[in-house]
């Protein structure tokens, strides 16, 4: 009742249609049911389709890949050379035919070459013949036009003709093979057509011959890869079922003696059952026996109890009757006594019992507390451990925090240290500023003072007037020391002059211009520095040296004593006169530590003498005089001794005394005197920007008293007489005024009385005024 | 129940092929179903192809047929289904497609006719589905895969293959095909015509004579026997990659004159210029049309320097060695791949001058000489060249006139080269000796797959030997073939051997 599955090889939409029509349940039925029905049918159809497919898919492909000596691959090669062979076989069938055809082109157009070639040659030749019969014919009417005889003339006129008409008749002749050729080439074409056609008749054939042959071919070779394919499969499968089946007798095998092996255990193990059975039946009968006869002893002896001791050894009934009796009160006696023992044992072993029960209760109950306390303490240390945690975390953080501070103050600080740089650089601009402005002001003021004193002195005292000289007067700007020079300066200024002093030659006060601490020659600070150059070189880094090469010598020595110091950590002016001075004291020493002690050995010499140089380095500010003193003696000493020998360098300690085996050994020496002032080199450094101001307010003071007191009080008498001569000034001044007006009013006055004199009305008047008065000026 | 086996068996074709055209959408119009049905009598427009059978009311009530896509319970046909309908009816005045929804253009595609003029229907439908219905309509033999498996393709490149065949000029109007133009240009890439119609004679040819004194007739006619010219149409065609021309009449029968085979100079120098213009030209053929040294160096003259012509058939004409020496030229000033001279008149000097372009040629791949006449000057010239050519493929040089001498170096040639695969020399005299030093050359050769020696004269035991050889080849190929990693080690150990022998 499935027809889909056993059609599933078709088009499943076709056979559905074919086969639900008859059998199955029909899609287009009524019934929904059936509907349904039908197309579960075609997806369970489809589905299994599908499957056979990939699983014949899957297995066609594992077989290719793992067996390849198989059946079905030899088949398959086997097949593969065949068909190749045949489609080979094939097209070289059906080409034949174009090859014949073409072989047979080439013979045609050989052939009909050469047949040209034939044919052009002979009408050559008729065209010869006929032009030499043509020419005999043209001379021949030449000939003829001189005969006069008519007969001849008739006869000439009649081989003419028969000439004439024999080249026609070769001429008709050639014309009519030509088209006889013609005509047969014709016949050959028709027959080369009808060739062709067959050819392509053949052709047609063989082509459809080698289809169906090739169809055929590969629908067998098809089926017989199959086949073997088939083959193969069923091998396989009775293969596999063999071995199946081999498997399965195996298991079998297997099964069945297991069971017999039980079977047979089961048996023995029955068998020993029953022969313990029987044994223990036996055990247990011979026990029994034992103890009815034990019974049956003890009954006789029971019987005969009262003599029981007596007749023990022979069993009487009575007497071991009364023993029995006997035992058995004892027994019960001690049965008695048992039993009260167990009473006792059971109550003691009751209360035991309770007692223990209570213990285990409160057991249980401290357990508990116990745990409950466990519990507690298990909180109290996860909250600790959280606690911790966010401790941790929070000084983590804070940590964080700080050192974020940190940074940022150290940058601050550093900023506020920049602007301090830049506010001291200003301030010191200004301060400048200042003070030249201010001097500048002072020194107006000084001037116009010395220019007041000078008039003074010249206009109202009439004495010589000279400018006073201070030394306050010349100084512009601020007060300042000498800056300290860094060591490879002064170096460097040694170097020169050591120079010149060479190029001179002549000049012989090295003294002269510099200003090395007093006793040290520059010549020997040279030397010392020159050996301490040659010897140290390890100090100086490699580069260096390479890129010293080319540079001249004193440079190169500058720049790799610059090097050696900054690796000593020599930096200042003093620095360097320590050093050098410690190399002479090294010296000196040395030899005086030699004098004394001639036994001694070198190295402990050295020692002593290090530790000495050392211990003096260390209280160098203050023993300098003394180490010169000491160096002094030395050199004397020295020269005592090794007068005879070098008499020539005496004088100063030469460097030549050092070996330059022991420079090493003074700079080890030095650096580690000099290790401790370095340490506390840092505040002096700082105090190197600070200003000296001591000497600003005397210098301001000075300025005051650029006019001395003494001249103020002769101003002050000056002032106070001057005074008073302006007093006395005023007083005459005012009076010649008071003089002038009142002369002024006199002539006015007078004018006026003139006038009134010389007026009519007085002639008018009885009286003339005239008359009374007196004319003042009658 | 017997009722109902006769109606799906009736319906059973409409079905198949309904459901095999759309198997996918099964049960997609349960929201298309309307009211429950009442009046049997209205039949859905759907189900125009489907017999309405009266008796099969039941059938109708179904919901839903999930074997019928376009079932529809509607009583009252959809507006959408009226609409397409009416368009279907009205295309030829207004076509509306590209404006609908893909489900409804499928729809009215496949109901439309393919009678509609080209014109409404060129440009606008690019279904193969509908193109499929037009050829098959027209041709009863259809090889879509000779147009690149394309339907529409194939059917302008066939509706002008007909025009072109059935043209005659002055007669015809050459608006025929211009008009075409616009419509056929972006499909056509390919134009193959085995027939030009001579224009129509109007002086009526005396029957009896006219085979002995048609040649004297055609010159004298030769200006009107023009065929159509070809440059309007070429150029007007963007995509043309292909032109298979053949001069020729075919189905004269009783009416054969030898001036309708002419190819004439007009018609050379027109072809010339159209193909010139045409740079989209990757193969061209000219066959059969009684093409000489003259057009033939006129054609060629043309297509120098051309920048995408790959293959140039000449091949049964009358090209003789000045036309030979032209291709040769052609050959160094081309990306030719493909060069077919076959059945041609070339000799030995046109052969020489092949063999010196192809000496270093880079490009060629195949090159076709049968039925030509070279002989061993030229065959050995060819040999030479062999020696150092590096692209050379396909050599045919079958009917040539080759003996010995050309034999002896290409052996050498065979033991050095390792380009060549397929060598043709049969129908040559190559002969007992030569066969034996071809198969001496064999022997070191393991490139070569084909070499045909057959009817030349070769003996029977070197044949077979180089067969074997040739064999061993052909599955070395074979396993080259089948894993290519292989290959590459196989050839850079060859190398050096080849070199040294």
């Amino acid at each position: 009742m499935n027809p889909p599955g056993s059609l599933a090889g078709l088009d499943p939409n076709l056979d559905e249609h074919l086969s639900t029509q008859i059998l199955a349940p029909s899609v287009h039925s009524d019934n929904p049911q059936e509907r349904i029905q039908a197309r579960r049918l075609r997806i369970a159809a489809r589905l299994e389709a599908r499957r056979r497919e990939a699983l014949g898919e899957y297995l066609d492909g594992k077989k290719e890949s793992e067996e390849d000596q198989s059946k079905s691959y030899k088949q398959k090669e086997e097949s593969r050379l065949k068909l190749a062979k045949l489609l080979l076989c094939g097209t070289e069938l059906v080409t034949n035919i174009q090859v014949a055809i073409d072989i047979r082109e080439i013979h045609r157009r050989v052939e009909e070459e050469e047949i040209k070639r034939q044919r052009i040659e002979k009408l050559e030749n008729e065209v010869k013949t006929s032009q030499d019969k043509f020419d005999e014919i043209t001379s021949k009417w030449e000939e003829g036009k001189q005969k006069r005889i008519p007969q001849e003339l008739w006869e000439m006129l009649n081989t003419q003709q028969l000439h004439c008409a024999g080249l026609l008749e070769d001429k008709n002749k050639l014309i009519s093979e030509l088209q006889q050729e013609l005509k047969t080439k014709d016949d050959q074409y028709v027959k080369d057509l009808k060739k062709q056609s067959d050819d392509i008749c053949l052709l047609l054939e063989r082509m459809e011959e080698q289809v169906k042959n090739v169809m055929k071919t590969f629908r067998e070779e098809l089926y017989n890869i199959e086949k073997a394919f088939e083959v193969e499969r069923q091998e396989l499968l009775a293969s596999n079922k063999k071995k199946w089946e081999r498997a399965l007798q195996a298991h079998n095998a297997k099964e069945l003696e297991y069971l017999t092996n039980r079977m047979k255990k089961v048996e023995d193990y029955e068998k020993q059952l029953n022969r313990q059975r029987i044994w223990d039946c036996e055990e247990y009968n011979t026990i029994k026996i034992k103890l009815e006869q034990d019974v049956q002893v003890q009954q006789l002896v029971l019987t005969r109890v009262p003599g029981w001791r007596s007749t023990w050894p022979t069993p009487v009934n009575v007497s071991c009757l009364a023993t029995t009796c006997d035992i058995l009160e004892i027994l019960e006696q001690q049965l008695q006594q048992r039993k009260a023992i167990y009473q006792l044992n059971q109550e003691k072993l009751e209360y035991n019992l309770q007692v223990l029960k209570k213990r285990d209760e409160e057991s249980t109950v401290i357990k508990s507390q116990q745990k409950r306390k466990i519990n507690r303490l298990h909180d109290i240390l996860n909250n600790l451990r959280s606690k911790y945690a966010k401790q941790i975390k929070q000084f983590q953080e804070e940590n964080q925090s700080l050192t974020l501070d940190y940074k940022r103050l150290v940058l601050q600080f550093k900023e506020l240290q920049k602007a301090m740089r830049h506010f001291a650089l200003i301030d010191d601009e200004k301060f400048r500023e200042i003070w030249l402005m201010n001097e500048e002001e002072a020194k107006d003021l000084i001037a116009r003072a010395f220019d007041v004193d000078r008039i003074i002195h010249t206009h109202h005292l009439g004495l010589p007037w000279t400018a006073p000289d201070f030394w306050f007067l010349k100084n512009v700007g601020p007060i300042s020391q000498q800056p300290q020079k860094s060591a490879t300066q002064i170096v460097e200024e040694m170097l020169m002059h050591t120079e010149e002093e060479e190029a001179e030659e002549a000049a012989s006060e090295p003294e002269s211009y510099l200003d090395l601490p007093k006793q040290i020659s520059e010549k020997t600070t040279k030397k010392i520095l020159m050996v301490l150059c040659d010897e140290s070189g390890f100090l100086i880094e490699s580069k260096l040296l390479s890129l010293l090469l080319p540079l001249e010598q004193n440079e190169c020595y500058l720049l790799r004593l610059d090097a050696i110091f900054s690796a000593l950590g020599i930096e200042s002016e003093d620095d360097l006169y320590k050093l050098v001075n410690f190399f002479l004291k090294y010296r000196a020493h040395r030899l005086s530590s030699s004098l004394q002690i001639k036994s001694c050995s070198q190295a402990s010499m050295e020692k002593a003498s290090m530790e000495k140089a050392s211990m003096e380095e260390t209280s160098m500010g203050s023993e300098l005089e003394l180490a010169e003193q000491t160096e002094m003696e030395g050199a004397k000493e020295e020269s005592l001794v090794e007068g005879e020998k070098e008499e020539e360098e005496e004088t100063p300690p030469s460097p030549w005394d050092i070996h330059p085996n022991d420079v090493l050994k003074i700079l080890e020496a030095f650096v580690m005197g000099l290790k401790k002032p370095r340490d506390s080199r840092a505040p002096p450094r700082v105090q190197k920007n600070m200003r000296n101001n001591s000497k600003d307010s005397e210098y301001w003071q000075a300025l005051t008293t650029v006019i001395p007191s003494s001249k103020q009080n002769l101003w002050d008498a000056l002032y106070t007489a001057l005074e008073k001569y302006h007093i006395v000034l005023t007083q005459r001044a005012k009076l010649l005024l008071e003089n002038s007006s009142l002369e002024q009013r006199n002539t006015e006055l007078q004018a006026l009385l003139q006038q009134y004199l010389n007026s009519k009305i007085n002639s008018e008047l009885q009286v003339p005024p005239t008359q009374v008065l007196r004319v003042p000026t009658k | 129940m017997q009722e109902t086996v006769t109606t799906s068996a009736l319906l059973d074709p409409s079905h198949s092929s309904v459901s095999t055209q759309d198997k996918s959408s099964t049960g997609g119009h349960t929201s298309s179903t309307g009211p429950q049905p009442s009046k049997p009598s209205i039949t859905p427009v759907s189900a125009k192809s489907r017999n309405p059978h009266p008796g099969a009311n039941f059938h109708r009530m179904r919901r839903i047929i999930a074997e019928d896509p376009e079932w529809s319970l509607a009583i009252v046909p959809l507006l959408t289904e009226l609409c397409i309908q009416h368009i279907i009816r009205n295309f030829q005045n207004n076509p509306i497609l590209k404006q609908m929804l893909p489900e409804h253009q499928q729809k009215v595609l496949n109901h439309l006719s393919p009678d509609l003029p080209l014109a409404v229907t060129a440009n606008l439908i690019d279904n193969e589905n509908y193109w499929l219905r037009c050829c098959m309509q027209r041709w009863p033999v259809c090889h879509v895969a000779h147009h690149g498996g394309s339907w529409k393709r194939m059917f302008f490149e066939r509706h002008l293959e007909n025009l072109l065949k059935h043209f005659i000029p002055g007669t015809t109007d050459p608006a025929v095909i211009l008009d075409l133009l616009p419509l056929c240009r972006n499909y056509v890439r390919r134009v193959h015509v085995d027939q030009f119609l001579p224009p129509v004679q109007i002086p009526a040819q005396l029957r009896p004579g006219d085979q002995s004194d048609s040649g004297s007739e055609g010159e004298m006619e030769e200006p009107t026997v023009d065929h159509y010219q070809l440059g309007d149409l070429v150029a007007g065609l963007s995509h043309l990659e292909e032109l298979d021309l053949v001069y020729d009449v075919k189905d004269c029968g009783m009416n054969f004159e030898w001036n309708l085979f002419l190819f004439t100079y007009r018609d050379c120098h027109s072809l010339a210029a159209a193909i010139k213009a045409c740079h989209t030209l990757k193969i061209f053929k000219l066959t059969r049309s009684k093409v000489d040294d003259d057009k033939a160096r006129i054609i060629i003259r043309s297509l120098l320097d051309h920048p995408v012509l790959e293959e140039l058939d000449l091949s049964h004409n009358l090209i003789g060695d000045r036309g030979a020496r032209g291709a040769a030229k052609l050959l160094s000033h081309s990306r030719l791949r493909v060069l077919n001279l076959a059945n041609n008149q070339v000799r030995a000097p046109g052969a020489q001058s092949l063999a010196h372009a192809l000496a270093h040629n880079t490009n060629l791949i195949s090159l076709n000489l049968r039925l030509n006449c070279i002989e061993d000057e030229g065959g050995q010239a060819l040999a030479h060249a062999l020696q150092t050519n590096k692209c050379l493929t396909t050599l045919h040089l079958g009917g040539n006139e080759l003996s010995e001498p050309t034999a002896t170096l290409l052996s050498q040639v065979l033991a050095i080269n390792t380009t060549l695969t397929s060598i043709n020399l049969s129908c040559n005299h190559i002969g007992l000796d030569g066969g034996k030093q071809l198969l001496e050359g064999m022997s070191d050769n393991k490139t070569l797959l084909e070499f045909d020696l057959r009817l030349s004269d070769v003996a029977q035991e070197s044949e077979y030997l180089i067969g074997q050889a040739l064999y061993a080849n052909r599955e070395a190929a074979r396993q080259r073939a089948l894993n290519p990693s292989h290959f590459m080690s196989t050839i850079t150990a060859n190398g050096p051997e080849n070199s040294v022998g």
